[in-house]
């Protein structure tokens, strides 16, 4: 009877099934075993090296658990608030930071450092970058180092500006110029005969759009909140500096209402626009035949400013011990080695821009990369997002609004008061 | 001896079907329940809230990504519904090379959604795109063609990916339905000298509509919860512009951290599609009965 022999076949799936189970969760830390989250990028491999080295240094074992962006969030938020203890570091994108030491998932780092006679991290780190990683913001308790020291630049194209006899632009205004003249007059002027644009920006919805408006924003005069924590993007000055963006989305190529990182590095580097706001990440790309159309002419500085001087937003990837952390000693001294003088060096020369002054003052570095003056200028001058746990929904609600007075659908002043209403029911339902 | 065999007997179903209705408790039973729960939390507070429910009709966000679906659903499942059933009616005749063209046909379906996102970025690109470039190339202006960059285009263009993507399956569908119909009323009817028209309305049609509704259920169901090639394409943009409520929902729970929230949302999508489903089922049971 075939029912007969099902029963064996059942027990034995049953097992399997079981035993399946167990095995997932039989991993205990030996004081030996290290694991790390860490970013699928070019900031994640460079730790992922470092951690090589370190296991053939020192004998302790990393395992790394790699994941891109959007999901690292995720995973990190996930696990740290079912309290597994999964990971013993975790690699965090500065704007997420708050959101996971206003939820206490992170190690107090100062009595590691007691442990070791030392009151806390030297003063080589770039002041910007360090306070990211205090909660509160700059004043409050150290949770996190600084690993990668990112803000914006401004990119420009230096032949194009002399062709035209123009000085390096110090101001929104220059630039808006400076963009409707290249329009005019450089209109077959791309390699290959193609329109150049003027200007290029990123204005998807969410992180793009706000990320290449704040500097136009706070350049304006504008604030995100007033000093009591209400919203004020709707101020005449917020609402002047959309007007602005809108203007400059003018000379910026069609469809730029949609683009991310990828379209706009991809005008810039096909020569099709002559400015941008772009991240460092991106400066090697354009001495690589490979991808560049553009070798050796294109320029990087400091944001331009208008009413209040240029101030760059910055990106830094932190790095922090979750307070759940299995070997939480080994990882505090593996932190520490990473993000030493000697190990933040090897990091930038694998392209990731340092959070030590040192190192950006460093005349071999600055001679294998040129543009380490004017980041270490914009890093020292930069601004953090708002530091609110709940950004990422403030961010996405402004974001939208930004993409959509770009897009056409509204005008500057309709975005922003709707974007104000929205940010001031988010930050109700957070309280 | 007899007795103990019997139970034995009754016992054994029991006994066998035991593993699966743990595994589905286990796998599904408790998280629905458990989301039931979430679903009535609200912020820090423990306690049982309709906050979540209640907010749902004063989130413009969530209105508008309800009407997207809606639209994309609507508008998907039609133009699907007429283009497979205009191929399949075509390919079920004696045509030359039918089975290379419905092979052909096939292909789109079997690309994983994100991978159809990913091309149909690349070519609706307004600058390097392989579309502009083509209606360039043919003497057109593209400057306002911006696809999926243009808050009114961008839905349409994401509705066209899909109706290129899963048309296929309706195709697949009806085209089996087809198959299965007997050849007698067919020829009945020719002899009756009915019109084509005449045996399509009334033979193809009532013998094909178990066909038609399991094909339309299943896509009412996958629309209705699309997500990837959503994501892919426009990641809900320009503005909010292509926004469904599958995207919102992910948003929600792993952006915004508001598990709640996100849950109460889940209902709503799981209520609607239920209800929907029903109609259809209701409507195959009532065909079936005939």
């Amino acid at each position: 009877m075939p029912t007969r022999k099902a029963y064996p076949l059942s027990i034995v799936l049953i097992l399997t099934l079981t035993l399946l189970n167990f095995a997932g969760c039989g991993q205990k830390g030996s004081s030996k075993q290290l694991t790390l989250a860490v970013n699928s990028g070019v900031e994640g491999d460079a730790l992922k090296q470092a951690a090589r080295d370190y296991e053939a240094q020192t004998g302790v074992h990393i395992n790394i658990a790699e994941f891109p962006y959007a999901n690292l969030f995720e995973k990190e938020l996930v696990d740290l608030n079912a309290r597994t203890g999964a990971y013993d570091l975790v690699m965090l994108d500065d704007p997420w930071f708050p959101r996971f030491a206003t939820s206490e998932f992170l190690s107090d780092l100062k009595p590691f450092y007691e442990k070791r006679g030392q009151s806390g991290p030297d003063d080589d780190f770039v002041a910007n970058s360090l306070a990211l990683g205090h909660h509160p913001y700059q004043t409050g308790a150290l949770y996190a180092l600084p690993y990668v020291g990112n803000s914006q630049l401004f990119f420009y194209r230096k032949d194009v500006f002399q062709k035209h006899n123009l000085k390096e632009p110090a101001t929104w205004d220059e630039v808006l110029a400076a963009a409707k003249l290249f329009n005019e007059q450089d209109a077959q002027s791309a390699p290959g005969g193609g329109k150049m644009y003027g200007y290029v920006m990123r204005a998807a919805q969410g992180n793009a759009a706000v990320a290449d408006f704040m500097p136009i924003f706070w350049a304006f005069g504008a604030e995100m909140f007033d000093p009591q924590g209400k919203p004020t993007v709707n101020s005449a000055e917020g609402i002047n500096a959309l007007r602005f963006m809108l203007e400059l989305g003018k000379y910026s190529p069609p469809g730029y209402a949609s683009f991310n990182a990828d379209e706009v590095s991809a005008h810039l580097l096909q020569g099709t626009a002559a400015m941008s706001i772009n991240w460092p990440a991106w400066i090697s790309s354009f001495s690589d035949p490979a991808k560049s159309k553009v070798i050796g002419q294109m320029g990087f500085t400091v944001m331009p400013g208008a009413k209040n001087p240029g101030r760059a937003e910055i990106g830094n990837w932190l790095i922090a011990i979750p307070r759940d952390a299995r070997n939480a000693d080994a990882a505090f001294d593996f932190l520490v080695w990473a993000t030493s003088r000697e190990q933040m060096k090897a990091s930038a020369l694998r392209g990731n821009p340092p959070t030590r002054k040192s190192i950006f003052n460093d005349p071999e570095m600055v001679a294998k990369f040129p543009a380490y003056p004017q980041q270490l200028r914009s890093l020292e001058n930069s601004r953090p997002r708002p530091r609110t746990p709940m950004w990422n929904e403030i961010e996405n609600a402004f974001g939208i609004f930004l993409s959509k007075a770009n897009s056409g659908e509204l005008s500057a002043e309709d975005a922003m008061n709707q974007a104000n209403a929205e940010i001031a029911k988010i930050l109700e339902r957070g309280k | 001896m007899t007795i103990n065999f019997f139970r034995h007997e009754r016992a054994l179903p029991y006994l066998l079907l035991a593993p699966t209705v743990a595994v589905l408790l286990a796998l599904s039973i408790y998280p629905l329940i458990y989301s039931i729960r979430v679903s009535f939390q609200t912020g820090a507070h423990a306690g049982w809230s309709p906050g979540n429910f209640s907010r749902l009709f004063a989130d413009r966000f969530f209105l508008a990504a309800l009407g997207h679906t809606l639209v994309y659903a609507v508008c998907a499942l039609t133009f699907e519904f007429l283009l497979g059933l205009s191929l399949a009616l075509l390919l079920n005749e004696a045509l030359r090379g039918r089975n290379i063209f419905r092979a052909l046909l096939l292909a789109p379906m079997m690309l994983p959604p994100v991978v159809v996102g990913v091309v149909w970025r690349l070519m609706l690109n307004p600058n390097f795109g392989a579309i502009n470039g083509t209606l360039k190339g043919a003497g057109l202006d593209t400057t306002a063609l911006t696809w999926t960059a243009s808050p009114r285009l961008a839905l349409a263009s994401v509705i066209c990916v899909d109706i290129w993507q899963w048309t296929p399956f309706m195709f697949l569908v009806l085209l089996a339905g087809l198959q299965a119909i007997p050849q007698e009323p067919y020829e009945a009817a020719l002899i009756d000298g009915s019109s084509r028209w005449q045996t399509f309305r009334h033979i193809t049609l009532p013998l094909l509509k178990p066909a038609i509704l399991i094909a339309l259920l299943l896509r009412t169901m996958d629309l209705l919860r699309v997500f990837d090639q959503v994501f892919i394409l426009t990641e809900g943009g320009p503005g909010f512009a292509t926004e469904t409520i599958s995207l919102y929902i992910y948003r929600t729970a792993f952006r915004f951290f508001d598990f709640g929230y996100a849950a109460a949302m889940s209902f709503v999508l799981l209520v609607l599609t239920n209800i929907i489903s029903l109609l259809y089922i209701r409507l195959l049971q009532r065909q079936e009965a005939r």
